[in-house]
């Protein structure tokens, strides 16, 4: 699994993200740039200028039409994925640490600093997927985070319910469209921010991540913690990879905390979990300090990591990765082909 | 005698995977049900993006003209 190497930041990496076909790969970081990059050379299409704050999140619709962006600059941009255009720009008394659009692409929640005299909230805003259309100036819903404030947040299925991972280390199921508060529940250890959420295919379950070194699967409908990966880092990031039941996890301790020689060896890994089993499987080496984003390709082909390094990581799985089967799933599959067989 | 014991053991490991796997495949089932009949009921396709992306390609048109970014 030779991976490309894509050096255009010059800062530490704070998002990555694909597209929905996988063809594109969409970075942000410090530095104030977004880039995109062809996924299966790694060739730079180009980058998009207008941020002045280091850029902490983005998000794709799901027709790779428009693009968001959230930034340290109190701002949410909207972008013209095509011309690089910026079509909108939303300001906020804070940051903007994460945004996202929900399934259709019609709606973007955004997830806003605490900071002295502010509390943290989430907005929502109404979105045209159309490059030529005005833009709604006004917020179509504001969450303010009274207890602990959101540091990550997305849509359910269905739009239904919008998800918030905090900072003390639980989660929320708010009611999308009142905005009301409908659970809280602690999952990951208390005041243990979580770091990440990214969703399922369907939405309908989630992966975080947590300083607390471990990752949890839990239900978008009832918060039910299905699987829990434990591993000997802190974690910054979680995705799940489709087609195979894996899930990939990044994180690892700043250099300024351990010894300098993993940090120069290259040492810092994404690890591999089967994600019903829960156990490790393997680990990908590479980056020069820890992974702050990892992101799985939509069609199940490969995954990206992006480092503290300033480096974002491509990789293609190869065939060992497809083959891969425990001996229980192996059977299984033999007996749904039977199935097959006799039905047809 | 130690044969015996290791064998029994993975029998077990092995046990235990195998419930595993039809825990998460029968919930699996159950939320894809309930996911199709909420669908039904609001009249939305399952698989919204690929409906979206229909769209977006019919309104490009096949006549379109390919055009070239530099």
């Amino acid at each position: 699994m030779r991976p490309i190497l894509l050096s255009g930041h010059e800062r530490a990496l704070t998002q990555v993200k694909y597209n929905r076909d996988g063809d594109l790969i969409f970075s942000v970081s410090k530095d104030q740039q977004i880039c995109v990059w062809f996924a299966h050379n790694g060739e730079r299409l180009g980058t998009y200028h207008g941020h002045v704050g280091a850029i902490w999140t983005i998000d794709i619709d799901p027709t790779s039409t428009i693009m968001a962006s959230g930034s340290a600059d109190n701002t949410i941009r909207l972008w013209d994925i095509k011309t690089g255009k910026n079509l909108k720009t939303w300001e906020f008394p804070t940051a903007v640490k994460r945004v996202e659009f929900n399934e259709d692409g019609t709606k973007l929640l955004g997830v806003t600093e605490k900071r002295m005299g502010h509390l943290g909230t989430i907005v929502v805003l109404d979105i045209k997927v159309d490059v030529e259309a005005e833009q709604s100036d006004e917020k179509a819903l504001t969450i303010v985070c009274d207890e602990s404030k959101a540091t990550v947040a997305g849509w359910s299925y269905l739009s239904k319910f919008i998800i918030a991972g905090h900072e003390d280390g639980s989660v929320s199921q708010y009611d999308a469209k009142s905005g009301d508060l409908l659970y809280n529940i602690a999952i990951h250890e208390l005041d243990c921010p979580i770091t990440d959420l990214q969703w399922s295919q369907d939405r309908t379950y989630f992966i975080t991540a947590s300083k607390d070194k471990s990752a949890k699967l839990v239900t978008a409908k009832d918060l039910e913690i299905l699987k829990t990966y434990v591993s000997d880092t802190p974690l910054n990031s979680a995705t799940i990879t489709p087609k195979k039941d894996f899930v990939i996890l990044g994180g690892g301790q700043a250099a300024m905390d351990v010894t300098r020689t993993s940090a120069r060896q290259g040492k810092f890994e994404a690890r591999f979990y089967h994600k019903i089993f829960e156990d490790e499987i393997g680990r990908v080496r590479g980056h020069f300090g820890p992974l702050n984003t990892v992101a799985a390709e939509p069609t199940g082909k490969g995954y990206c990591s992006g480092g503290e390094d300033g480096y974002v990581r491509v990789h293609q799985f190869d065939k060992g990765y497809f083959d891969f089967m425990y001996e229980v799933e192996r059977e299984r599959q033999n007996r749904l082909n039977q199935q097959q067989q006799s039905t047809a | 005698m130690d044969a015996e014991r290791i064998n029994s053991a993975d029998v077990a490991v092995v046990e235990e995977r195998r419930r595993l796997l039809d825990e998460w495949y029968a919930w699996r089932h159950q939320v894809e049900e309930e996911l199709a009949e909420e669908c039904e009921i609001i009249q939305r396709p399952v698989d919204l993006v690929a409906e979206l992306l229909k769209a977006k390609t019919a309104d490009i048109g096949p006549n379109a003209e390919e055009q070239i970014i530099e």
